[in-house]
């Protein structure tokens, strides 16, 4: 077999015992690898209902068949469970060495179920006690080196905070608590190492086609996040009346000229780095203390402009502790942010109000360790409104339970409609609707029909960019992503697949994705978006008075549906559940 | 009841102008809000009637949907009508930058139905409507499958009124292309020009922030960026880099207007990710 290696390892962390499984290749055929992949896994592996803390309920570490190949930026892994967040499948990706050396381990996934009964790592297929229980994931991987390549949790999965991350190398599988699942099973590391390498159908024809790669990832396609990173966003946004301020209540997106990437610059030390394998190199440094910190616009804003914060070095501050903790700093930044306004507005005595920096930062502590009102917004936005009550879930700004991202619905309205469907709730990696919200081809003001069919178009292409892996910021050097993407596999796998079979690959996963959520309760009226988004509009700046109201998004969302073949309220016909293989 | 009333008919689709007509910048506003200030200075009750895709700013005016924009101006002058409490309203369209007071006042004081005649052509959106009896008429018309406004006038028995009765007719002329939007905007202020500003890696690349350049089209505007920035590729805005009107709408068209004091923002068009 090419590109795979056709089998699983599954672990049961209770018995402390391990087994391959075959994985048949019509399979990987139609999920290929990374989240389609691991998906297709979470859905065979998990009873149906099973809590996402259950011993029962597996971890998914997914490979690709890119992986271990000179394709540049193919060193991802997708990690894949049911999230405690959303009580739904969430995917998240990572990359670097963890990726080649767990391929090399010769297998395409690793499956954990169980629970160990202390505290563990699991290293060379064994559990060893964690003696790094409590520390960061940066400290546990330190702490392992030289015995293979480490994903970690820190202290706030081991507290099983909903919104902890896995970590490996200071980049997270970050959205939806991977983490925290993975602190239930009492797991602090796993540690992998193998000398399997992937075997090519067509070596000389990959290499040909990884320098062509390889070239034109360093051409103006790439040329954004390699010269200024993500971080560039911040100022774009606050441009376009995109930027969401103050817990999305519409203040203000002036004043926040110090987190923009031109003071960075020049105010601090800068450098750049790449993932192993990629050419791109996006990872852009600040200098923060003695320290240079990694940071990216989703972090920048979340604890930034959503909490009211202008102080860069308070955010990248926060960030480091969000990283330290194992913290996800989308939903920490959405949490701190409602949890300011329930301040505000007196719900919640003791806590920090919009703008306060020190606050955050205790906010993050609190939370990282469950102490005081910490251990109510360790639950997550969508819980801790619940239990404040009153008027409190009005302005818990989450899409099935998953914190926003720093896309303003109102102003990208492709985007709004992107995130009322996603599966695993509101987010910007699997949509990708605001790449049209940024263009001329819709009014981003006044989302419609026509514009909800056209979402499925980017949502397609990152479902399937997520299971070949490559890295999105290199979806702009192709052309024709489906054609380019089936030579790769050809020359990788000897598949002789096609554009149109991918594309029937990327519609799939979006189908598996959709029907596991069926199974685990979810229903139509979960395909939405926050109360103060669908009833106030924007105040101020240069969209201002831009709004989008429950009917329009619900208009959207039929015609979404209707354009992938549901029903209009989005459930798959039962004669399209066979397409995917759940019986093979 | 207000003696006398309007209608803004602003529903139109502005293909040739490639931009909303009411929403271009005029004065340091838009060419709505200009229009509406005009007609305060005369009438007491103002109904500007839009269609449900655009967008309007805050108006001193009430602001009906047209349900059915495709009808044309006959179906929204039929709903305006209906809605102007006034016995008399000036009908008038959004494109009108030099609509003056003096011409609304002439041609109300016609005292009923009343349209200017220039160069053989009835303006039909320089003119004054009896309301009630207007509404009606619209009404029946549509119905009949009618949809010119001047059968409308022509129903209502309208007075002719010669160009030499009028002050400020200019404020009649309508504006429909690029060019003349442009003129126009050169007439009233000339050496006018608009902000043409950087941000993120476009700013990096040209170490720029922003620079003032004369109006014109989008291309001819992009085109005064300095080295090495290359915005355009013929008329259309190279595929790199992202352009905003006034941090609103994204446009990739060379050929549309850009106003006084507009401010064009270029981005990098991987913005998102």
């Amino acid at each position: 077999m090419f590109g795979f290696h056709g089998r699983y390892w599954r672990f049961d962390l209770s018995t402390g015992k391990g087994e391959m499984r075959t994985l048949p290749t019509s399979v990987l055929r139609a999920y290929l690898g990374g989240v389609g992949l691991g998906s297709w896994l979470l859905h065979r592996e998990a009873p149906p209902g099973v809590d996402a803390f259950a011993p029962e309920a597996p971890l998914v570490f997914a490979f690709s068949p890119l992986v271990g190949t000179p394709l540049t930026t193919s060193a991802k892994f997708a990690v894949v469970a049911k999230s405690p967040l959303t009580g739904l499948l969430t995917d998240a990706l990572s990359s670097s060495q963890f990726a080649i050396a767990g391929k090399r381990l010769g297998v395409d996934a690793i499956v954990l179920v169980g629970r160990c009964a202390a505290p563990s790592v699991l290293v060379d297929g064994a559990l060893e006690p964690a003696r790094d229980w409590g520390r960061s994931a940066a400290e546990t991987e330190a702490g392992l080196a030289g015995r293979g390549a480490v994903a970690a949790i820190g202290p706030a999965g081991e507290r099983l905070v909903r919104f902890a991350t896995v970590s490996h190398a200071g980049r997270h599988a970050g959205r939806g608590g991977l983490g925290a699942v993975m602190g239930a099973k009492q797991l602090k590391a796993i540690v992998v190492r193998g000398d399997t390498p992937t075997r090519l159908a067509e070596p000389e024809r990959v290499r040909e086609l990884a320098r062509d790669l390889v070239s034109r990832s360093r051409g103006a396609a790439t040329a954004k996040y390699r010269e200024v990173g993500t971080v560039a966003n911040l100022e774009t946004f606050a441009r376009v009346g995109a930027l969401p301020v103050n817990n999305f209540s519409g203040g203000s997106a002036e004043g926040f000229g110090s987190l923009a990437v031109g003071t960075l610059r020049s105010e601090r030390r800068h450098e750049r780095a790449s993932c192993a394998a990629c050419t791109i190199g996006c990872e852009h440094r600040y200098g923060h203390g003695d320290e240079m910190g990694r940071v990216e616009y989703e972090s920048l804003f979340a604890l930034g402009p959503l909490c009211g914060v202008r102080d860069a070095a308070v955010v990248l501050e926060a960030s480091r502790r969000c990283d330290e903790w194992g913290l996800d700093t989308v939903s920490m930044g959405g949490t701190a942010a409602f949890a300011m306004e329930c301040g505000e507005r007196g719900l919640l005595a003791g806590l920090p109000g919009f703008g306060d920096g020190e606050g955050l930062l205790d906010l993050i502590a609190a939370v990282g360790s469950r102490r005081g009102v910490g251990d109510l917004l360790a639950e997550g936005s969508r819980r801790a409104a619940a239990a404040v009550g009153g008027s409190a879930p009005s302005f818990a700004n989450h899409v099935k339970g998953l914190e926003l991202p720093g896309y303003e619905p109102r102003a990208l309205q492709t985007m709004a409609l992107g995130l009322a469907v996603g599966t695993r709730g509101a987010d910007h990696n699997r949509s990708g609707a605001y790449e049209l919200d940024f263009s001329d081809r819709v009014d981003r003001l006044r989302g419609d029909e026509r514009a909800a069919r056209l979402a499925i178009e980017p949502e397609d292409r990152a479902a399937l960019i997520d299971s070949l892996i490559l890295c999105k910021f290199l979806r702009g050097v192709f052309t024709d992503l489906e054609t380019e993407a089936s030579e790769l596999l050809q020359a990788v796998t000897g598949f002789d697949v096609t554009a149109e079979e991918l594309r029937g690959v990327a519609r799939r996963v979006v189908h598996l994705r959709k029907s596991f959520n069926i199974r685990e309760g979810w229903t139509p009226a979960d395909d939405t978006l926050p109360e103060r988004i669908l009833s106030e509009p924007i105040s101020q700046g240069p969209v201002a008075g831009a709004r989008i109201d429950a009917t329009r998004l619900a208009a959207m969302v039929q015609a979404y549906n209707r354009a992938r073949g549901w029903t209009d309220d989005g459930v798959p016909p039962p004669e399209t559940e066979g397409d995917l293989l759940l019986d093979a | 009841m207000a003696e006398v009333g309007a209608v803004v008919v602003c529903g139109g689709r502005s293909s040739r102008m490639g931009r909303p007509k009411a929403l271009l910048p005029w004065r340091g506003r838009s060419l709505i809000e200009h229009v509406v200030e005009v007609l305060s200075g005369v009438v007491e009750d103002i109904v500007v009637v839009t269609s449900d895709d655009l967008m309007l700013p805050p108006l001193a005016a009430r602001v009906l949907i047209d349900e059915e924009p495709e009808q044309g101006p006959l179906e929204a002058l039929a709903v305006g009508l209906a809605a102007v409490q006034a016995p008399l309203a000036y009908a008038t369209a959004t494109d009108v930058p030099f609509l003056s007071r003096d011409l609304v006042r002439a041609v109300l004081d016609a005292g009923g139905a009343a349209a200017p005649v220039v160069d053989g052509f009835v303006q039909t959106l320089a003119a004054a409507y009896p309301t009630a009896e207007g509404a009606l008429a619209a009404r029946r018309l549509l119905a009949s499958g009618r949809r010119r406004p001047l059968e409308l006038l022509e129903a209502l028995a309208y007075q002719p009124l010669e160009p030499a009765q009028l002050p400020g007719l200019r404020g009649a002329r309508g504006l429909n292309t690029p060019a003349e939007f442009l003129e126009a905007v050169r007439e009233d202020e000339p050496g006018a020009t608009a902000s043409l500003e950087f941000v993120g890696r476009p700013r990096a690349l040209c170490g720029v922030d922003a620079l003032r350049v004369p109006v014109g089209t989008l291309a001819s505007v992009l085109a005064r960026a300095p080295e090495p920035l290359a915005l355009c590729e013929g008329e259309q805005v190279s595929r790199p880099y992202l352009v905003s009107l006034g941090g609103r709408d994204f446009v990739r068209d060379g050929r549309l207007p850009v106003g006084a004091g507009e401010r064009v923002v270029v981005l990098d068009a991987a913005a998102g990710g």
